[in-house]
């Protein structure tokens, strides 16, 4: 059987002239049913998965599988090759590469998580001392964050501690002799400042001599963490902050 | 002596609105010919006449929107994105967005015609990087996996030949680069554990002369950086970015992208050659002459194939020709391009996946920074301290810019099997800053770093140098800035209607220099602002 993989390649390249056109869909019923198929003659060399075995080659990775359309690369192949089911019906052909097909397209999208990952892997005690240590200045357990482990799963809590959602920006700006204006910053670059004061009304600067800038962030000790912190603190963190649950 | 007989004789056979092969081994002036404006992938300008002195005057000459039709904007956007670098021919710019391609008078920005790519068949439509040409004719790529010539006058097609195989799903957005009489052309696509290659085609026909995968053979001793020859030859390896070429050694250089499966290395261990790689290749043979690998065994994305820039430097007192690379790994490194040693590797951005330098230059991963199932924060994130935008060597300042960004993401591992497929993970989140940073090749240390204020987004935009003591950018809040090379001090900018999305070129027609740009669907001209020639003879005779 290891030389399915040499008569596949083999086959590969007698249509090695353009493949078919666009991905055919796959039809979920039609899938179904070639996985049926699938487990009654071909999972003991290609595997559960379809990603092969000793005894057989990968298909997900099989040209001959992916420049098939409804059985027309894998039938002739079948057909050829020694130990193989040589009398499916176009039907079960059909099927088959449905099924084939949808592993395909599970793999070529397995960049997304099929389900959360479990965060939860710290030592919370540990954590709650990381936290007492480097949070209280801005976060009290028992106070703003005494439910977090309610409000979020924990893979978005992870999230959130690491990279917390933008906050308005304070920002002061000095202008020659004119009165400091302060308010919520809606815009900086080299050239330009602007914001929103506690009226909500705009105001706009050209930045250059003379008009000074003072922006403080309230999320800037957030971004110097990630500097800091070791991946073992933030799972103790998570798995600490995971234990806030108000009753 | 062939290949300059080569030139000469073409160059008397084109006719005037052809482009003239002499043109390409030529700093870019009159002409921005090829891909970075010349071979050596500096995309320096020697026009002066937009200087430091008279930038505060440079204004709108033309912009020029293009329009596809309906649904054809590709990457499910509503809006087109011109990620292409406009080569500049004759007073007519070449440029495209996936499927379609345009040629505008580079003077007033009227378009001369436009030829569409029509019943696609498929392929990521995330971007192309434009178009190579040849004398009268054009060669673009399709995502759809076709390479197509086009006459230079009006845009008919002269064939059309696959060049990867869309069932596999691989794509094609390279811009060819035409080297000789060889259009060399690259692959796309990372959805799969598909093999990369780089081709050589006939530039009259079409046809294949040489294919080189981005993989050993079995066999060779590379081959012992997999673990097995089925792993090897469903490695990965893209090639995504034009080549640079030195007509002296007669290599092209290019870089190759991530090994497959992207973040699940278990059933890859080693370091993956050639996948994130720097290549160079004989370009009549496609043989290897030597290659050079930044992220050995990487699991994060960081394809490494970025513009390898090319120039003559001095080190230690001792003229090298030279090869520098500023990596999506967030590391810069310098080699020597006739064998591919390493000269210097130095971060160009703080990182944190890597735990010294071995003895090769290369950066050592550290194992507790591969994703993993409960995550890992790593700097940089997925999309890099740099991503495909073209950096600018200046040879004034000796100086290699960079827009970067120092970014952070978590890097989960979603599927632990022995044999994962595909991705296998990803990474997730983020915060980042972004900045440009001009780099001393001779030490490695960043001479200085202008950070971009604002908002934190990351900057896709390329660079441009120029003999005008300029060096352009686009910045995160979408605008064009101009900077004094020497130390960063922004001089100039413009607000673009979206942020920069291609590489800017420069050129020269009628004694005017123009400055170009793409932003989101837009191509902006810009000139010195100036009377036009009869406003200025009247206002002359006025003050007889």
């Amino acid at each position: 059987m290891r030389s399915l993989l040499v008569l596949l390649a083999a086959c590969a390249n007698m249509f090695a002239q353009p493949g078919p056109t666009a991905r055919p869909k796959v039809d979920p019923a039609a899938a179904a049913r070639g996985r049926t198929t699938y487990l009654q003659y071909c999972i003991n060399c290609h595997g559960s998965l379809a990603q092969g075995t000793d005894q057989g080659p990968d298909l997900v990775r099989s040209v001959v599988v992916l420049r098939d359309q409804l059985g027309s690369e894998l039938g002739p192949s079948l057909r050829r090759l020694a130990n193989h089911k040589a009398d499916f019906t176009q039907a079960q052909l059909a099927d088959v590469s449905h099924f084939l097909k949808d592993r395909i397209e599970y793999t070529a999208n397995d960049r997304n998580a099929s389900e959360p990952p479990n965060v939860l892997t710290g030592n919370a005690a540990v954590g709650k001392e990381y936290f007492n240590k480097q949070c209280t200045a801005c976060h009290s357990a028992s106070g703003d964050l005494a439910s977090i482990g309610t409000k979020y799963p924990p893979d978005e809590l992870q999230q959130r501690f690491l990279f917390p959602r933008r906050k308005p920006i304070a920002v002061t700006v000095k202008a020659g002799l004119d009165a400091p204006v302060s308010g919520t910053l809606d815009r900086i670059d080299d050239f330009d400042v602007s914001l929103h004061d506690s009226s909500g009304e705009y105001h706009a600067w050209k930045r250059g001599a003379g008009v000074n800038v003072d922006i403080k962030d309230p999320l800037s000790r957030h971004h110097e963490l990630l500097d800091e912190l070791t991946d073992a603190n933030i799972h103790d963190v998570v798995t600490y902050l995971n234990t806030l649950k108000t009753k | 002596m062939k290949y300059v007989f080569f030139l000469f004789l073409s160059a008397s056979l084109w006719p005037q609105a052809a482009l003239d092969p002499a043109k390409l081994l030529q700093p870019p002036t009159d002409t921005w010919p090829t891909y970075n404006g010349d071979y050596s992938g500096q995309r320096y300008s020697t026009l002066a006449k937009i200087n430091a002195s008279n930038v505060n005057s440079l204004a709108l000459a033309w912009v020029y929107r293009v329009n596809p039709g309906p649904d054809q904007a590709g990457g499910g956007r509503n809006t087109p994105v011109i990620k292409s670098t406009p080569l500049e021919i004759d007073g007519v710019l070449y440029f495209t967005i996936p499927d379609h391609v345009w040629a505008v008078d580079a003077r007033t920005g009227r378009e001369i015609w436009h030829y569409e790519w029509k019943n696609s068949k498929g392929g990521w439509h995330i971007g192309n990087r434009g178009v190579g040409v040849l004398g009268n004719w054009l060669y673009f790529e399709t995502p759809d996996c076709n390479l197509v010539s086009l006459n230079l006058k009006d845009g008919k097609e002269r064939w059309h030949k696959e060049i990867c195989d869309l069932n596999q799903f691989y794509y094609a957005s390279v811009a060819p680069v035409i080297v000789k009489n060889h259009v060399i052309t690259g692959v796309s696509g990372d959805d799969l554990d598909i093999p990369g290659y780089i081709e050589s085609h006939d530039p009259i026909t079409g046809d294949l002369q040489w294919r080189w995968y981005t993989h050993p053979q079995p066999g060779e001793p590379e081959a012992a950086t997999w673990p097995s020859v089925e792993a090897m030859m469903h490695g990965g390896g893209m090639t995504w970015v034009p080549s640079t070429y030195d007509p002296e050694l007669n290599l092209i250089y290019f870089g190759t992208g991530n090994p497959q499966p992207v973040i699940a290395g278990k059933g890859r261990k080693g370091d993956n050659l050639y996948t994130e790689c720097i290549i160079a290749l004989d370009p009549d043979t496609g043989k290897l002459k030597w290659y050079f690998q930044p992220s050995p065994h990487d699991t994060h994305d960081w394809d490494a194939v970025q513009t390898p820039v090319l120039f003559d430097g001095e080190i230690d007192g001792e003229k090298r020709k030279l090869l520098a690379q500023a990596s999506r790994n967030g590391w810069f490194f310098v080699l020597d391009r006739t064998n591919g040693k390493c000269v210097l590797t130095a971060e160009f951005v703080k990182t944190n996946w890597a735990t010294g330098v071995n003895e090769k230059g290369q950066p050592i991963p550290n194992p507790q920074k591969e994703p993993k199932l409960d995550g890992a924060l790593v700097s940089p994130n997925q999309g890099g301290g740099v991503n495909w935008p073209p950096p600018s060597f200046n040879p004034e300042t000796g100086l290699f810019y960079v827009n970067a960004a120092r970014a952070f993401s978590v890097f989960y591992l979603y599927d632990d099997d022995d044999k994962p497929e595909g991705w296998g993970g990803n990474d997730k989140g983020g915060w980042s800053e972004a900045m440009l940073q001009a780099i001393d090749y001779k030490t490695g240390k960043i001479r200085w770093s202008h950070k971009w204020p604002g908002n934190g987004a990351g900057v896709r935009s390329g660079l441009l140098s120029t003999a005008g003591k300029l060096l352009f950018a686009g910045d995160t809040n979408q605008n064009l800035v101009a900077l004094d090379p020497a130390n960063g001090k922004p001089l100039w900018h413009v607000g673009l209607h979206a942020s920069m999305s291609n590489g800017p070129i420069t050129y020269e027609i009628q004694g005017v220099q123009y400055l170009l740009v793409a932003a989101g669907d837009s191509l902006y001209a810009f000139a010195i602002n100036s009377p036009p020639p009869e406003l200025r003879f009247a206002s002359l005779v006025e003050r007889k």
